[in-house]
């Protein structure tokens, strides 16, 4: 306890001095709080989205993932339903799943043919109640909210599409979509026209077939024979997708729709079955428990279990480009404190050599002098870190408070910058400790000189 | 490659079975049908020009012109081997229907793809169903009505409607509405549809010349049932009989096909 | 008692706190070699006021430093306390030092953060010496010194003399065999200066202390029981009164 006290004194003794490296130490330790707080509310909005949208763990063909954007119908899965049953009576997964839905992707081409304008799609057949299911979860409490689809209750000959199909469309104004003016089309006057004879051909079949209102579009598929087949569907929204390469293809739509157009009167399937869960830290129980559900069903179709990293790999870039900002910031800073505190116990060390020099002829070991500075390096490094906690949870609750709105990446409505330090424990325990740590072993070298020294010539130190 | 200069017009000529069974006109649709197909078709290998035109809202976007070589296949498939002539941007390519795989080389790349019914949902790909349809093989045949239709010169003829339904497995359309005239038996018009009882494609087979030993439409004006605004033109020419030997008709022999 | 004249002498000698035998140091500055102490022989007794004097110079600290362990000699063996301290590993000599020798510093050398109390006690905490026996000897030893009313306050708050009085505190505190001082009344005026000898000088009889202390003021020979004269590193003569008998 003598060299807790010791130490402690000592530390006040230049009070201005000790502040300093304390300050800098604090502001070290709440800039590195502040980002891992900033970074880690965006992985978790992202991580929020991703699962509002896919689910946890999806039920897919093994190879629908890697080669089942060129044809998706091919890689449908049969006896889905069974599945989902199996899934559904499990007592185990009863607990952990919030959501088990069906989907069928596929590819085709929207056309609005009123406007003489058509654009390949890619899409998605929902079962529509369960989409917004899936969009209320928030399980870490975040204050943005998806918004709602208005598929679920529509009737099933309608569609979403992304904000980019509308434009292609021509549809902007039927669904209120901005910044949409439409292309000018430079007409080439000297094309020939159509022999008129020919012409009275088209117009006869233009009559025969009545175009629909402005948000009526025909979807044009092929179906699971490879015959093509065409449905006409009314758009009732145009969503934003968050990125501009989705929203330029997507479609959204009601599941047994487009099951009945791709697979007709045959026995329909779907290319994912989506599980979604009601806790992310639950997912290895939950694919424990699924994997012998997959196999039983996988004799004559092989079936993968992949979760939602695997299924959102810009997620895990995102979070590993984080990880290594973050990792980069404890360093530089880290670097900082292990200099600035080296500094102070240094000239510590210089300052009082005389009195380490009385400390070793009155008996003191080396080993205690190495301890005391030591001691006080670790005593700066343990105030100077709970100091900057202190300043990151009060600034970042500030800034929760003001309520900032800015759209994080991937997001399409602005949400209210949030800095999650409070919630987050352990980064608060990493960085105090990791920042203990630094500041200790910076004050280790200074002590170990101190400890080296000759009595006789501290003793006679000016 | 183009979409729009995408023709696999190959196989527009597919030979039924009942080979030139033209000269009495049966009231049995199955008969009608075939002599219908006999019409449109040689029975023997040949080689076409074909002149493509493509229009959009009545204004001219395309034209291109090719040679389409077709024989039966002995399992009865019909295949087609095109050869892009015009525009010169094309020139030398080739398309390749056998049954229903479609493959496009290109002689500049030597790359040669095979496209996925998805791919030929769009354009002249499109079309080229339209044209290699193989009526009599594919489809079961009932009389519907007998009624009066204008024809693709606008005159008005007494035709026998035959509803076709598929009987293969993987033919592109569903269902088919089949005019014959009722006197010959020569195509007039038909209209394509998809599962879905949605009108894909309507045709008007016209401008009938004696070619290669029979009345055959050499104009065909395929209208999209979708996008009535988009219209193709298909004319025919120089029909010429030739041997087409079979290895002609496989991916592999792209690379090597010379024309002569 | 017996009565004794002052010439008479106890019959047993103890042995002596401190023998150095043939001990010799020099120091080792940039290309000259300077002997400071140059081959020397002392025997200092237990239980004496022993007074090292010399001039600046003549290797009187460095003397002392050999003797009190904090520095070691090049050639010669030094015997304190019956222990060979040359074989001494350095954590033993510092031991060895805590236990069995006092220093008190011409600077007086007290740890500015601590109280006068605290710096008399720290030397116990470092034995490892319990609360209890520190509570009571602390006090004790300021009393002895005359600093009681002086317990809280630092240092700085001290004068000189004051300080001095709590480094002999702090430096008696583990009851040492010999303490160690190193002109202690240089930086002290006269008349506390002999205050302070006075002070050791009783201390040394009450407690049967050894005491060496260094000094160039030939005045001070009138208090000690013996001189060692140091010139140019060498020993120029001893004188040893008669120890007295304890009244």
């Amino acid at each position: 306890m003598m060299t807790l006290s010791l130490a402690i004194r000592n530390l006040l003794r230049n009070r201005r001095r000790s502040l300093a490296t304390l300050l800098a130490m604090a502001i070290g330790a709440a800039s590195i709080l502040l980002f891992g707080g900033f970074s880690g509310n965006i992985i978790l909005e992202m991580h929020t989205r991703n699962v509002q949208r896919g689910g946890h763990l999806q039920i897919q063909h093994r190879d629908f993932f890697l080669f089942g954007s060129g044809n998706p119908t091919a890689y449908g899965i049969s006896d889905y339903n069974d599945i989902i049953k199996a899934i559904q009576s499990d007592d185990v997964l009863e607990n952990l799943i919030a959501v088990v839905t069906p989907t069928l992707q596929f590819g085709g081409i929207a056309g609005n043919y009123a406007a003489s304008v058509s654009r390949t799609v890619i899409g998605t057949g929902y079962v529509a109640s369960d989409i917004n299911r899936m969009r209320s979860w928030n399980d870490f409490g975040l204050r943005s909210k998806a918004p709602v689809s208005v598929l679920a209750g529509a009737p099933p000959e309608t569609a979403v599409v992304g904000v980019g199909v509308a434009r292609v469309l021509q549809m902007c104004d039927a669904l209120h979509v901005d910044k949409c003016a439409p292309p000018q089309v430079k007409a080439d006057d000297n094309a020939s026209a159509l022999p008129d004879d020919i012409a009275q051909l088209s117009l006869q079949e233009s009559v025969a077939t009545p175009l629909g209102p402005a948000r009526h579009i025909e979807v044009l598929i092929v179906n699971s024979r490879g015959a093509p087949n065409v449905t006409a569907l009314e758009v009732i929204q145009a969503e934003d997708q968050g990125i501009k390469e989705l929203d330029e293809i997507t479609l959204i739509t009601h599941l047994e729709k487009i099951q009945k157009l791709v697979y007709g009167a045959a026995q329909p399937r779907v290319t994912s079955i989506v599980i979604q869960l009601r806790h992310s830290d639950q997912l290895e129980i939950a694919r424990q428990r699924l994997q012998p559900i997959l196999d039983r069903y996988s004799s004559h179709q092989p079936l993968a279990l992949m979760d939602f990293r695997m299924l959102n790999p810009f997620f895990v870039q995102t979070e590993q480009m984080f990880d290594t900002i973050f990792g980069f910031v404890f360093l530089l800073i880290g670097a900082i404190v292990l200099f600035t505190v080296n500094n102070t116990m240094n000239t510590a060390v210089v300052e009082r050599t005389v009195e380490i020099g009385t400390l070793r002829a009155i008996g003191l070991r080396r080993v205690g002098i190495r301890r005391l500075f030591v001691t006080e390096g670790a005593l700066l490094g343990i105030c100077g870190a709970a100091l900057g906690v202190l300043l990151a949870l009060l600034l970042s609750e500030l800034i929760n408070r003001l309520d900032i709105p800015w759209v994080p990446p991937s997001m399409v409505e602005p949400v209210p910058l949030t800095i999650l330090v409070s919630s987050n424990p352990a980064l608060i325990l990493k960085t105090t400790l990791g920042l203990i740590c630094i500041a200790t072993l910076s004050a280790w070298w200074p002590a170990y000189r101190a400890a080296k020294l000759s009595v006789v010539d501290a003793l006679r130190h000016v | 490659m183009h979409r729009r200069s995408f023709l696999p017009l190959c196989g527009l000529f597919c030979v039924s079975d009942a080979v030139l069974a033209q000269t009495t006109v049966a009231p049995n649709a199955a008969a009608m049908l075939a002599a219908s197909d006999a019409i449109r078709n040689p029975s023997q290998p040949f080689s076409v020009t074909v002149t493509l035109t493509e229009f959009q809202a009545g204004k001219q976007i395309d034209t291109s012109t090719l040679t389409s070589y077709s024989r039966i296949q002995p399992n009865g498939q019909f295949a087609s081997l095109v050869r892009f002539v015009q525009p010169a941007r094309d020139a030398g390519k080739l398309m390749l229907k056998n049954g229903n795989d479609m493959w496009f080389y290109d002689p500049a790349s030597k790359a040669s793809v095979r496209l996925s019914p998805q791919q030929r949902l769009l354009g002249q790909a499109s079309n080229g169903d339209v044209a290699t349809v193989n009526l009599a093989r594919d489809y079961t045949a009932t009389l519907a009505a007998t009624e009066d239709i204008k024809d693709g010169e606008r005159q008005t003829r007494r035709a026998h409607k035959l509803a076709l339904a598929a009987s293969a497995p993987d033919v592109t359309y569903a269902s088919i509405e089949l005019w014959v005239d009722a006197a010959d038996n020569r195509p007039i018009k038909a209209r394509f549809y998809a599962e879905s009882s949605r009108l894909l494609k309507t045709a008007y087979y016209r401008r009938f010349q004696p070619q290669l030993g029979a009345n055959r439409p050499t104009e065909t004006v395929i209208i999209d049932g979708l996008n009535p605004q988009s219209v193709t033109l298909l004319r025919l020419s120089d029909y010429t009989a030739r041997d087409i030997p079979q290895t002609w008709m496989q991916r592999d022999f792209l690379p090597r096909f010379q024309p002569d | 008692m017996t009565d004794q004249g002052p010439a008479s002498q106890p019959a047993a000698p103890e042995a002596p706190v401190a023998l150095l035998t043939g001990v010799a140091k020099t120091y080792h500055m940039d290309a000259v070699d300077v002997p400071v102490i140059k081959g020397v022989d002392i025997l200092v007794r237990h239980a004496c006021f022993t007074v090292v004097l010399g001039p600046s110079g003549s290797g009187k600290t460095t003397l002392l430093n050999m003797i009190g362990c904090i520095d070691k000699p090049d050639a010669g063996e030094v015997v304190i306390a019956g222990t060979k301290v040359g074989e001494l590993s350095d954590d033993a000599l510092s031991d060895f030092r805590a236990k069995n020798i006092g220093f008190i510093f011409q600077n007086f050398n007290l740890l500015p953060v601590l109280s006068a109390y605290e710096n008399v006690e720290y030397p116990l905490v470092l034995a490892g010496v319990p609360p209890k026996i520190r509570a009571e000897r602390v006090p004790r030893l300021l009393e002895a010194v005359g600093l009681a009313d002086r317990a809280k306050n630092l240092p700085g708050q001290l004068s000189g003399g004051q300080r001095q009085r709590v480094a002999i505190a702090r430096a008696l505190a583990r009851k040492p065999k010999l303490v160690i001082a190193d002109e202690p009344t240089a930086n002290l005026d006269s008349q506390t200066g002999e205050a302070i000898l006075g002070l050791m000088r009783r201390l040394v009889i009450k407690n049967k202390i050894s005491f060496i202390f260094s000094s160039h003021d030939h005045a001070v020979i009138r208090s000690a029981d013996d001189t060692i004269f140091l010139k140019d590193g060498v020993i120029g003569g001893i004188r040893r009164r008669p120890m007295e008998a304890a009244t």
